[in-house]
């Protein structure tokens, strides 16, 4: 048996009393358990497949049976796997209305911003993986950690149209430089903004998908309108180059994953009736370090603006 | 807008002007909550009352129209998170957040958001209410979704306790030692509680101030003497056709088949009560105290039978 | 000792866990130097607020009924005897309840005492 305080004379005023707030770092910490305790199942699985495929690839490169061109052409997985993180970390949580997570004793903002930087650690972690299969991977095809790659492309990108004379084809030498490594750390982070921004920033993410389904055809339909009463041919498809421009332009979303390495490789047929690879042109990491860096400023702007939609309420 | 009080360090939660406006309906309107400190201050009123929207507001989930609350001389917009480290809420909905994890880690991630969070108390409180520790989240019946948040909201042992229906999907048997738990965690720790609930019978033992919420409105404030000293049912005997007063708006008015014999439940000083019924031509046979419940339901109009 | 409430009784709660400590010691289940439960075991045990148990407990120790012993807990006075006061104000409890119940059925005090003697003095004759 307990003896308790039996009698209470006065009770101690909590007035004043600086409260106890858990430390940013301890926040950050039970995060990054919490999600990886959330996503454990998904996670086990993507890494046994991470490391089936890398040796199944490995086996094959090593038997000569497969051209190795990873590093050249970067693949989209970590970009996609850094869009889709988000969801799955954010549609579990009762984003808006009066949801656990908010009735923590954590400033709400800088709450949703810690657990989205809990998340981008994950990523990072994922992606560091994925680089080391990589360089398994090249270093049993017996390249260096530097890639080359021979390129066929045409003297004059014009004339592409037709059947190509084997004349006009020139071949070169791509060496993109160690900041090749960096494009999967980077594609990722920033679609990994992107996407935290979009789930946590819009409550009804699925009348706002089928807004923008509607959106281009209405928009072409009003530019198209525009351009026949103002006799302005280039505003008429404008928004749909504008979306191309987004997605294939020069710092566009491809860009970003993949260097261009899609929409610069081409198929041509030559005159005398062989089908090949031809780039319009080499893949410039310049222009990807500008894309990376536009996407990422856009991605935490975008991110602080959807965060500062949890913000405390204060009073007007 | 400021306020005269100058006796606002007494109380652990004060409102001012409070309210709160969702498209037509007035959830809260012009609320003055005064919950002293270290009172069990019980919340009485109907269903959409207004009492989730007052705990939102306190817990800064909820931005009022005009006014402001203070819990603890904080104020509530300014100062959330440092508010919400005081404050262990049980919110109305019977939903425990992340279904996916088990009890245990569901409580071990609360934990790490309070410093003071007492794990051996946790582990004290799940055992007595019965919370199955390896159980997932999402596999758990109301009323031990219910025993988790209560679990949640004592283990860190904070100075204000605001429990909206807490009872609400227990069973009585698990009621009673939820609330003989609550009446050793105040034992043990000063504790301010403001406990929302439509049955009161069951916290009467506990409460010593009681507040009414009706359509937004705090209509009656005090400490639970006060209550029933000012609450009182009247026995009267009046001539045949005899009406009380309008202006003494008399609750649970029941007369006998002759129209001699009245009884109604009647707000004021005993005395002066006694006084105007005489004046008005009735005769007070004796009066008594009502049970908390009932002294409550005095502040609330007459449901319609 | 054990304390039960009647939730029918219109008293405040406190005073009848004073009552009921003041009848234990008339009876004997509570005697002098004996332990009281602790304010947070008796708060546990009726459910109810531990500030009622410590209103009690403060007013039987201003009477000198009880004591506190620093760090050990609540103890029944070592001089304490029934005496004559003590059942007076048991008494007194007794006959403001009958009062309070004959004035709410109409009836006046003398009516009330004479019934009282008169039962009593079936109860005799029965025995």
């Amino acid at each position: 048996m307990t003896i308790a305080p039996t009698i209470q004379t006065a009770e101690r005023s909590v007035h004043g009393v600086r409260p106890q707030m858990p430390r940013p770092r301890d926040v950050l910490r039970e995060h990054l358990h919490a999600i990886g305790y959330a996503l454990r199942v998904p996670m086990l699985i993507a890494v046994a497949l991470g490391v089936l495929a890398t040796i199944i690839l490995a086996i094959q490169i090593g038997s000569g049976d497969l051209d190795y061109n990873f590093l050249t052409q970067p693949s989209v997985l970590p970009g996609v796997i850094g869009a889709l993180l988000p969801v799955a970390m954010w549609l579990r949580e009762e984003r808006f209305g009066p949801g656990f997570l908010w009735t923590l004793p954590v400033d709400r903002r800088r709450h949703a911003l810690l657990k989205t930087l809990a998340g981008w650690l994950w990523l990072m972690g994922g992606v560091t993986l994925f680089v080391l299969s990589l360089l398994v991977l090249a270093l049993v095809s017996g390249g260096g950690v530097l890639p080359v790659q021979t390129m066929t492309t045409l003297t004059d990108a014009l004339r592409l149209s037709g059947p190509v004379n084997p004349a006009a084809l020139q071949t070169v030498q791509w060496t993109p430089g160690a900041l090749i490594w960096a494009v999967p750390f980077g594609s990722a982070t920033a679609l990994y903004l992107l996407a935290s921004a979009i789930v946590l920033g819009i409550r009804y993410l699925l009348r706002w998908a089928i807004v923008l389904v509607f959106l281009l055809p209405i928009a072409t339909g009003a530019t198209h309108l525009i351009s026949r009463l103002s006799g302005n041919e280039w505003l008429a498809d404008m928004p749909a180059r504008a979306l191309v421009q987004l997605v294939e332009g020069r710092f566009g979303l491809e860009a970003l994953l993949t260097l261009r390495t899609w929409s610069l490789d081409n198929r041509a047929t030559l005159t005398t009736g062989e089908r090949i690879h031809v780039w319009s042109s080499i893949p410039d990491l310049a222009d990807w370090r500008t894309a990376a860096l536009l996407w990422t400023v856009a991605g935490l702007l975008a991110l602080w603006a959807a965060a500062s939609r949890h913000r405390e309420e204060r009073r007007a | 807008m400021t306020h005269p009080d100058s006796d606002v360090g007494e109380f652990a939660v004060a409102t001012h002007g409070l309210s709160k406006r969702y498209g037509r309906k007035l959830a809260l309107d012009e609320v003055e909550l005064r919950v002293p400190e270290g009172s069990v201050y019980v919340l009485v009123g109907v269903n959409g009352a207004g009492k989730s929207t007052l705990f939102k507001t306190l817990m800064n989930l909820e931005r009022p129209d005009t006014g402001a609350a203070e819990v603890f001389g904080l104020d509530t917009g300014g100062s959330g998170p440092e508010v919400r480290a005081q404050i262990g809420y049980v919110p109305e909905r019977q939903e425990a957040p992340y279904r996916y994890m088990s009890c245990a880690r569901l409580l071990r991630h609360a934990a790490a958001f309070y410093p003071a969070w007492d794990h051996a108390y946790a582990d004290h409180l799940a055992r007595a209410l019965g919370v199955p520790p390896e159980q997932r989240v999402g596999g758990l019946s109301k009323g031990e979704t219910r025993r988790l948040q209560l679990v949640m909201a004592l283990a860190h042992r904070p100075a204000l306790l605001l429990f909206d229906e807490p009872m609400d999907g227990l069973d009585p048997l698990v009621r009673r030692r939820a609330l003989a738990l609550l009446a050793e965690h105040l034992a043990d720790a000063p504790t301010t509680v403001v406990i929302s609930t439509h049955h009161v019978q069951e916290l009467e033992s506990l409460a010593d101030h009681v507040g009414v919420l009706r359509g937004g409105r705090l209509v009656a404030q005090m400490s639970r003497d006060d209550l029933q000293r000012t609450v009182r049912t009247y026995e009267l005997e009046a001539p045949e056709g005899w009406e009380v007063p309008k202006d003494l708006h008399a609750t649970a008015l029941r007369r006998s088949s002759t129209g001699r014999d009245m009884r109604c439940t009647l707000v004021g000083e005993e005395r002066d009560i006694t006084g105007r019924l005489l004046a008005a031509g009735a005769r007070v046979r004796g009066s008594s105290t009502l049970a908390l419940e009932d002294a409550a339901l005095a502040f609330l109009p007459e449901e319609p039978s | 000792m054990l304390v039960t409430l009647d939730p029918r009784d219109e008293r405040p709660l406190y005073l009848q866990i004073v009552d009921q400590v003041r009848r234990a010691l008339l009876v004997g289940t509570l005697r002098a130097e004996d332990p009281l439960p602790s304010v947070r075991e008796l708060a546990g045990e009726l459910v109810i607020n531990p500030r009622t148990v410590s209103q009690a407990y403060g007013e039987l120790e201003k009477e000198g009924v009880i004591y506190v012993r620093r760090g050990q807990g609540t103890f029944v006075s070592p001089t304490i005897h029934p005496d004559r006061q003590e059942r007076r104000a048991i008494v007194r409890g007794v006959a403001e309840r009958a009062l309070l119940e004959a004035r709410r059925n109409g009836l006046g005090v003398e009516e009330l005492v004479t019934m009282i003697e008169e039962v009593a003095a079936e109860d005799r004759g029965a025995a």
